[in-house]
């Protein structure tokens, strides 16, 4: 793409890249609050996807994944007013509820069978990111940031969010003690924050 | 400042992916309370955990989205918080979002409103007796046992029962055939003498199990029991044993409730 066709001085703004009429995820949250069905509509189509691969990385089943994603997307609605944007970006409370979600109801079953852990480590989550359907920069972002961590903040970070385990059950799997892991996911994602320009 | 406050921040990571078992999570979050760099290191951890999300997004197939728009249309939605307690920090904007689910979720059941009501409030009332007299051990068992409460009575497939106790009484269980368990409770239940207990049993095609004892009670109103391992086909019945538990039931059930869902 050349860029030739800009003014100087004036950079694209980043809600370029979407498609035309689509709003900002914290715009159509606080219109969703509202009870405005058609920006809950638009905001399934920016939000589905990353709830639903959020949940698959954790949940596995697919099933029982986009039975989890279409909760998450009903408490989204259900509890829109309640979102306080001070407290964080639109994405990052629906990707909390999507996760925290997904992890308890793997917790809940996991209760009923205890969860194997083996395996995991043959098959290295990080990896993964690069599989999915889509492609897209923010992907190719997230694996580089991914990459720029040490193996073990990696390691701890990706087995605790993509797979779901506790920092005891990760401390379990890689064999060290859980107050190091502890220590590897607070730096990793520290690290990961810098390396992505959170703000 | 809370006791531990240091090796609790060291939490803020694992936190942050949700990889705290629920006691954890619930002593981090009362640690948010006091800690606004706490708070605002969460944020910006939760910012990164959100992109990790995002970069694993999948296309969902079409037909879900027909479905999730349907059920919008179907549910009524929180109003907003007005008071003080919607500034409480992350913790407690989630822990809100969560506890107005589960008011709501209350309401949608109604007409058993009161039925329903009492569930909340025997739990709350067990929550505070242990808070009130109890060590910090009982204290997270209450609140992981008010945690498993809240899964089943905010499950999306809770449905609510109520029989009467051939003695006397009213049993009322939430039930969740999603999150497999259910949650009992009784009120005006005849009091029994001190060497025995009512014993909950899970009866169905597998055989009966056995799923917990009502804690004697003066009031005749238990406390809410979990029953977990909910499979289809399952009735709950109630019996009156020793004190100390029976391998299976010895005395004619009391209670016998279908636990089939609608």
């Amino acid at each position: 793409m050349s860029e030739s066709h800009q003014g100087p001085g004036r950079p694209p703004p980043p809600d370029a890249l979407r498609p035309v009429g689509a709003s900002r995820l914290d715009d159509l949250l606080a219109a969703v609050a509202r009870g405005d069905e058609g920006a809950f509509d638009a905001l399934y189509d920016q939000a589905a996807g990353k709830v639903l691969g959020t949940v698959r990385r954790v949940v596995r089943d697919p099933a029982q994944s986009e039975e989890v994603m279409q909760e998450v997307l009903l408490e989204v609605w259900h509890s829109a007013a309640r979102f306080d944007a001070r407290l964080g970006s639109a994405t990052a409370w629906i990707m909390m509820l999507a996760h925290r979600r997904a992890v308890d109801r793997v917790r809940s079953e996991q209760k009923a069978a205890q969860r194997e852990l083996r395996a995991a480590t043959a098959d290295i989550p990080y990896d993964e990111v690069t599989e999915a359907v889509e492609t897209s920069l923010d992907r190719e972002r997230v694996r580089r940031c991914l990459t720029a961590l040490t193996e073990l903040q990696r390691e701890s970070v990706t087995l605790a969010y993509y797979r779901g385990y506790t920092y005891a059950e990760v401390a379990e799997l890689l064999g060290l003690p859980a107050g190091t892991v502890k220590t590897r996911m607070r730096d990793g994602l520290v690290r990961l924050r810098d390396c992505l320009g959170v703000e | 400042m809370e006791p531990g406050g240091s090796d609790m921040h060291a939490l803020v990571g694992a936190y942050a992916m949700d990889a705290v078992s629920d006691a954890e999570r619930a002593g981090f979050e009362r640690h948010l309370a006091g800690c606004s760099s706490c708070s605002d290191e969460v944020r910006e951890l939760r910012e990164a955990t959100a992109q990790l999300g995002a970069a694993a997004a999948v296309v969902p197939r079409a037909e879900l989205k027909a479905r999730a728009l349907h059920a919008v249309t179907q549910t009524r939605q929180l109003p907003p918080l007005t008071s003080p307690a919607s500034r409480a920090g992350p913790a407690g904007a989630a822990g809100a979002a969560a506890a107005g689910i589960r008011a709501d979720r209350t309401r949608r059941l109604a007409p058993r409103l009161s039925a329903a009501a009492a569930v909340v409030a025997a739990a709350v009332i067990a929550i505070l007796a242990v808070a009130m007299h109890g060590d910090q051990h009982q204290l997270d068992q209450a609140q992981r046992r008010s945690q498993a409460i809240a899964a089943v009575l905010t499950a999306a497939d809770a449905a609510m029962l109520s029989a009467p106790v051939s003695t006397g009484g009213t049993a009322t269980v939430v039930m969740s055939h999603a999150e497999r368990k259910l949650v009992f409770t009784a009120a005006g239940l005849r009091a029994l003498p001190a060497a025995k207990r009512y014993e909950l049993w899970l009866m169905g095609p597998r055989g009966d199990k056995a799923a917990g004892m009502l804690a004697a009670s003066r009031t005749g109103m238990t406390s809410p029991v979990v029953v977990s391992g909910l499979a289809a086909g399952d009735r709950i019945s109630l019996t009156v044993e020793p004190a100390s538990g029976s391998k299976r039931p010895t005395s004619p059930p009391l209670l016998m409730l279908g636990l089939r869902s609608r």
